[in-house]
Parts: structure tokens; C-alpha cells; sequence
């Protein structure tokens, strides 16, 4: 395996798209899978259930300084920033928001591709602001691969958009392309 | 802006602790990182050399350097939920029946946000007086401006929806005035703090406390600092004492862990253990 984790950003209209990866991976996914969604600050709860209706793999929302293991999602905790930390750990963030956003796509990405490297799978979903973008970038930068769901078939293109402005990226799939390309990953 | 390595990055600490005895060292690596950049950029500091160099020529620097270091709290009444179950249940079984002053400390008193919140949730429920609160912080501009009533505006918008789901008796604008650029809080609510300037190792802590407030601040250590501190903390409260950590901090994996038990679990409230 070439890889050591992949980290999903989204927004608007990438819940479902994000439940059709999750349902959709082998029980036995080799990776551990990072998610960061926007969501409502104060609601606790409740999405991390939503996500796991279906999944084939266990999706949680770690707590500070909690290993990854692969085989597992994890979901930014609301109105945290979620940071990958030496030793495979997640660390969490009370930090100001970026792009108005906490958690931030950008600071998820950019503290996995600094972890990560190469070893790195970064994938940008529909979203209603240029989140991500940077965080992309950076992936990119460090020799990671970069997805980004191709924007027509976005709910709102303008997350997928900024990212292809702002970086060269590996690949532009459909939601299909990318359940492909995950499921091949042995 | 160039981003620093982590050779820089224990370059920095190794002069932090040969000037000033701050060992930054059991930091959580990333948020660390992150924070130090973050100061350079606002301070149009180009290198870590230049860090360097302003560390250990300018000693009046470090208080500064301590202060933007620190995370400021997200937003007042952060987990309106929490507040509401410190009103509603904690505070009123609680406080009365304490003898004397019912001691309150918040070890990591960064911003004020958490300090104003205590202080509007006491004030209408009337106890204000029946505690003593004491708020520590390792930079003195943090702890001035706190005193100042000094707070970020871009936080009053989310402070003003939490409060409304903390089912405040008020409207939280009574609590402060519109600033230039910042609002004014009402220094009235914080008269009777005590505030002390405290080190890492939190050596000026008060004993025999009630409850300590203490969230999202273990998130920035690494596991071994998170058990110290904990100690630290335990050592200072009282026999059955009352301890408040962040939704997603836990302790469970900690050795700390068997000198707590949860008395609320949802809201990350720990008793410490006799």
C-alpha cells in the first residue's frame, strides 16, 4: 500500500455524496478516512449517526489526541478544527475560523499533508465556499493525490471551482469515479 | 510567509527554556506550530531566526509573545448546554450550601470568554457574591485586557445565539457597550476576580477549589503534559471537587483517569475521586 490515509473535505450538498463513498467501501478499507463537513456549530450530534445508517466502515468523531486506524472514519467534531498530530493522532483546535468555517477544510488538509506527504489521498466535494482550496494545494505540493469531484455534478459547484483555480489536481471524478478509484485501493 | 520546520520549531523552544525556564517542549506539536506562524505573520517576523533573535534580545517581549501564543476562548456561553446545567442544577445544589465563599478557578483564563459567561450566569442567578473566582493566565496583557473588558466582535454574533439557547433571563447586549472596532464588556460582572499571572507549571495555583473550568486547553498539550496538568489540577481542588474539561477532551486513556469520575458525562464534568 502506497498510502497511509485520505481526507474528504465538503460542504453544501456533499452529505450525499459523502453517505454513497461510505456505504459503498470494502468492510475491510485499508486506510483510515478523515472527514471534514462543514456543519452547524451547535448541534452536537446527530450527524455522525446520520453517517453511519449505512456505511460499511465505522464513523466516529474522535476525541483529542486519538489514534487513527485504518478501516475507520473519523468526523470533525462541531466547532472544532481537527489537525493530524505526530504519531498517527488526531489533535483538535479551538483556533479562530478560516474561510469562516470550524472545523476548516484548509487546516484539516494541510496538517494531513504535512503528516502525510505522499502518502496522502485528498478528495474536495460540493461545497458553497473556497474552503479546501488551499488545503488542496498543499496535498498537491507534498506529492499527495488530489480528487475533486467533477463540479457538474456538484449541487454547488463553487468549493470544487476554487480548488481547480487555485491547483493542478489529479483527477476530476464523478461520485461513481471515485467509489471506483477508492475500492481499488488495496 | 516561510513555513517553519520542526527543527526550527524545537530551535525556538530550546531558547525559550534557556532564556525564560518555559518548557514549551510537551506542546501538542501541530497547534504549536500553527500559533508560532500565525505570530510571525502579524508581527512581520520573516525567519525563525528573527524569532530568535527578538526572544533573547528583548526580555519585554515574552509577556507579549505569551500572550499571542495563547488560543483565545471560540465565543461566550460556548455548549449553551453546559451552562444551562450549571445554572439550572450544578450551581443552585451547589453554592448554597457551601460554608464560605465557593472558590472557582479558571487556570487558562485566555480571553475572558468563559470568565464573562461565569460571571453573567452567577450574576442572575444571584450568587455572585457567594463566590470567590479566580482566573489565572501566564501573560499579563492577557490578563489586562481581560480586566479591560476589551472582546472580539466578530464572536459577539455566535455569543448572542448561544446565549439565546442558554435561555438567558436578559439580552446579551445589556452585558456590554459597542467599541471602535471590538465591544466593551461590562467590567462591573468581573469587580471581585482575582487575577494572577501564573508559569507552565501553574505555580501560583489556588487550593481548595470547588470547581475549575478548564476547557479546550488540555487539546494543546501532548499526552504527558495532559497528565501533569491534571495533576496539578487535582492537587488543586478540594476533597469531591468539581472539574470542567472541553466536549472532546477525555481522559480515559490518562493514568490521571483513575483520580476522576464523571458526575455529568455528556457535558465532560469530572468529581475528583477521594
Amino acid at each position: 500500500m502506497n498510502y497511509k490515509a485520505v481526507i474528504i473535505g465538503g460542504s453544501a450538498g456533499s452529505f450525499q455524496v459523502v453517505t454513497r463513498i461510505l456505504n459503498s467501501l470494502p468492510k475491510d478499507f485499508p486506510l483510515p478516512i478523515m472527514l471534514c463537513l462543514h456543519r452547524l456549530k451547535h448541534v452536537r450530534s446527530g450527524f455522525v449517526e446520520a453517517l453511519s445508517l449505512k456505511s460499511s466502515i465505522p464513523v466516529e468523531e474522535p476525541f483529542d489526541k486519538d489514534s487513527m486506524k485504518p478501516g475507520k472514519a473519523y468526523l470533525a467534531p462541531a466547532n472544532y478544527h481537527m489537525y493530524v498530530e505526530l504519531a498517527n493522532r488526531i489533535a483538535l483546535s479551538t483556533e479562530d475560523t478560516v474561510n469562516h468555517s470550524r472545523p476548516s477544510i484548509d487546516l484539516s488538509f494541510i496538517t494531513a499533508a504535512n503528516a502525510y506527504r505522499d502518502k496522502l489521498i485528498g478528495i474536495i466535494l460540493s461545497g458553497a465556499n473556497k474552503d479546501g482550496a488551499l488545503g488542496l494545494k498543499k496535498v498537491r505540493d507534498n506529492g499527495g493525490v488530489a480528487i475533486v469531484q467533477d463540479p457538474n455534478e456538484c449541487e454547488v459547484k463553487t468549493m470544487t471551482q476554487s480548488a481547480l483555480q487555485l491547483t493542478s489536481v489529479d483527477y476530476v471524478y464523478t461520485t461513481d469515479q471515485i467509489i471506483n478509484y477508492l475500492q481499488k485501493l488495496r | 510567509m516561510a513555513e517553519l520546520g520542526i527543527v526550527d520549531i524545537r530551535e525556538i523552544i530550546g531558547v525559550i527554556k534557556n532564556v525564560y525556564q518555559y518548557d514549551f517542549s510537551q506542546h501538542a506539536l501541530t497547534s504549536f506550530k500553527q500559533r508560532l506562524e500565525r505570530l510571525m505573520r502579524i508581527q512581520a517576523i520573516g525567519s525563525a531566526d528573527g524569532l530568535i533573535k527578538k526572544l533573547k534580545e528583548d526580555q519585554g517581549y515574552f509577556d507579549t509573545f505569551l500572550h499571542e501564543m495563547s488560543v483565545p476562548s471560540t465565543e461566550m456561553f460556548r455548549d449553551p448546554s453546559l451552562w444551562r446545567w450549571l445554572r439550572e442544577e450544578y450551581f443552585p445544589q451547589n453554592i448554597d450550601k457551601s460554608p464560605g465563599k465557593y472558590k472557582i478557578w479558571l487556570p487558562a483564563c485566555t480571553s475572558g470568554g468563559e470568565l464573562y459567561s461565569l460571571a453573567i450566569v452567577l450574576a442572575e442567578l444571584g450568587l455572585i457574591d457567594k463566590v470567590q473566582i479566580i482566573a489565572t493566565y501566564m501573560s499579563e496583557k492577557s490578563l489586562e485586557l481581560i480586566r479591560s473588558g476589551v472582546y472580539d466582535l466578530k464572536k459577539i454574533e455566535v455569543s448572542q445565539e448561544n446565549y439565546k439557547r442558554f435561555n438567558g433571563t436578559r439580552d446579551l447586549p445589556v452585558y456590554y457597550k459597542p467599541g471602535k472596532d471590538n465591544v466593551i464588556r461590562d467590567t462591573s460582572l468581573i469587580e471581585s476576580v482575582e487575577f494572577r499571572k501564573v508559569n507552565l507549571n501553574f505555580d501560583n495555583m489556588p487550593q481548595n477549589v470547588k470547581l475549575i473550568l478548564f476547557r479546550n486547553t488540555l487539546i494543546y498539550y501532548n499526552p504527558t503534559r495532559q497528565e501533569t496538568v491534571l495533576q496539578y489540577m487535582y492537587r488543586a481542588l478540594s476533597v469531591s471537587g468539581h472539574l470542567v474539561l472541553g466536549i472532546r477532551e477525555k481522559i480515559s486513556g490518562l493514568l490521571s483517569a483513575r483520580d476522576f469520575e464523571f458526575m455529568n458525562e455528556a457535558e465532560s464534568v469530572y468529581r475528583k475521586k477521594i
